[in-house]
């Protein structure tokens, strides 16, 4: 979801103006994933690194956040959306600690389609949290070091929070930057990478379709030789 | 006049309820085509206007792409569909491209191994050992690191990827285990990124951060390129190894030169 500030700054507005509108558009974009049929839906509404910005516009961020969560509880469960939030949260205020808590556990049974919000995300600080679970299994006599493989670290993923789907099939990145930067790094080996210059907050049913279509247009082998 | 004999043609019109969908049908199905008429002329006029530009780039006529920037290019990744990796012809040709160009670092990779047996022996037997390490990146930690003219090319595959990572975990444990081996009541282990960074350095899975990844092959994925160290890489899909042309890389790496990353401030 890239691109909120420019998309302020081109139309002479403050910051928080962009994040406003870039909720706008998450909100649309979540209904018609649950209108298409798409049952997973992982957005990065923050990352680790986003703590180094101006102060005023982390405060505004952690704000919309907590008013989102508070304002949408009840359309989650009217829709059957199940929330899960992944990144690292003690550095989040306490109050928007308690909140994503309160929504996560109240929305664990819904089944319609599963939204994933990364706040406060590193991919490679997640790869480190799954090493360090892995170590105290071992430690606590569950596993062998020398058993260890790569399925143990996707396992341990904060992302296996849905276990049905650890993996994206389509990534969007939008603001036309061509670059991960720090996002689910390990699970997105085979996911589809679709770049567009369109700013988060202009990023509409249209530019959904032309992703979409582009998926359904590749050839995606996962590896595998394709006879 | 005998009607009966006589053959009488008589049109008879489809009822009013029926013509309206009808035309409606032919209207949409018209505007469909029509549709489809434009975004076809759009592509093509899109492939026409790619193949000019590259003719145009390959003559030197674009003063911005003879001398490229390349300041901020200390690594370059490429990654390669298996089945395309087994082109030897066009992956040497490549490597001679991005020699030419000024390349000084080339991370070749691809899923299952087929550039370590294929392009490995050549540059093993091309790689003078006397040459100075590439200040990219310490020697040492890099397993297959060959000299190609004046480019450094390190070969790798998902073996230095996610298996790297699950062998990093492992030797983690085993050095919290020697740490805590003296204290009666051992600690919970505590890792942070440098510990990992260092683990994959001391197993043979680290390596540069690459600035750039180029892809060639049908999907627009990196395929299990090692996770650590795509942080901040630039991703561009190339489409097909067999149809990869000299100008776009250099339009590739021109678009790049003029990017600017704020690394998430």
């Amino acid at each position: 979801m890239d691109g909120n500030s420019r998309w302020a700054k081109a139309r002479g507005l403050p910051s928080s103006a962009g994040h406003e509108a870039g909720y706008r558009t998450l909100k649309k974009m979540v209904e018609l994933s649950g209108q298409w049929g798409i049952r997973a839906l992982t957005v990065f509404a923050f990352s680790s690194e986003n703590w180094t910005r101006p102060k005023m516009e982390v405060d505004f961020l952690m704000t919309l956040f907590e008013n989102v969560l508070k304002e949408s509880l009840g359309e989650f469960l009217r829709e059957g959306i199940r929330v899960c939030i992944i990144g690292d949260s003690s550095e989040l205020p306490p109050s928007l600690q308690k909140l994503v808590k309160e929504v996560v556990d109240k929305t664990k049974n819904n089944t319609q389609i599963d939204v994933i919000v990364a706040i406060s995300y590193s991919g490679r600080k997640e790869i480190t949290q799954a090493c360090q679970n892995i170590a105290r299994k071992v430690k606590d006599g569950l596993l062998e070091p020398e058993d260890i493989t790569e399925s143990h670290i996707t396992e341990e993923l904060e992302t296996n929070c849905i276990p049905e789907f650890p993996n994206p099939d389509l990534l969007i990145r939008t603001s036309g930057e061509l670059r991960l930067s720090n996002f689910l790094l390990w699970q997105s080996a085979y996911t589809e990478l679709f770049f567009t210059n369109t700013y988060w907050p202009d990023f509409g049913e249209a530019d959904y379709i032309e992703a979409l279509t582009s998926f359904q247009n590749r050839q995606r082998r996962f590896g595998q030789r394709i006879n | 006049m005998d009607l009966a004999r006589e053959n009488t043609w008589v049109w008879i019109p489809l009822p009013q309820k029926f013509q309206a969908p009808m035309i409606l049908k032919l209207i949409l199905g018209f505007c469909w085509y029509l549709l489809h008429l434009m975004v076809n002329l759009r592509h093509m006029g899109s492939s026409v206007n790619d193949l000019l530009f590259s003719y145009i780039i390959s003559m030197g006529l674009l003063l911005k792409h003879q001398n490229l920037q390349l300041d901020e290019l200390n690594s370059l990744a490429v990654v390669v569909d298996s089945e395309e990796a087994k082109n030897t012809t066009k992956i040497k040709q490549l490597l001679c491209w991005l020699s030419s160009i000024g390349i000084k670092y080339v991370i070749l990779y691809d899923m299952q191994g087929v550039l370590k047996q294929t392009i490995r022996t050549d540059l093993e037997s091309l790689t003078n050992t006397s040459m100075t390490p590439c200040s990219v990146v310490d020697a040492k930690m890099v397993t297959s690191l060959f000299h190609f003219e004046k480019m450094a090319i390190e070969i790798i595959s998902l073996a230095d990827g996610k298996e790297g990572v699950a062998k990093a975990a492992s030797f983690l444990y085993s050095e919290h285990m020697k740490d805590d081996s003296e204290i009666c009541y051992r600690s919970e282990p505590d890792f942070t990124e440098s510990d990992v960074a260092n683990a994959l350095k001391a197993t043979g899975s680290a390596g540069a951060e690459p600035d750039l990844l180029l892809v060639y092959g049908p999907a627009r994925c990196h395929l299990g390129f090692p996770a650590w160290r795509l942080r901040y890489t630039e991703i561009v899909h190339m489409g097909r190894l067999r149809s990869m042309k000299f100008a776009v890389i250099v339009k590739t790496m021109h678009d790049f030169s003029k990017k600017h990353q704020n690394y998430g401030k």
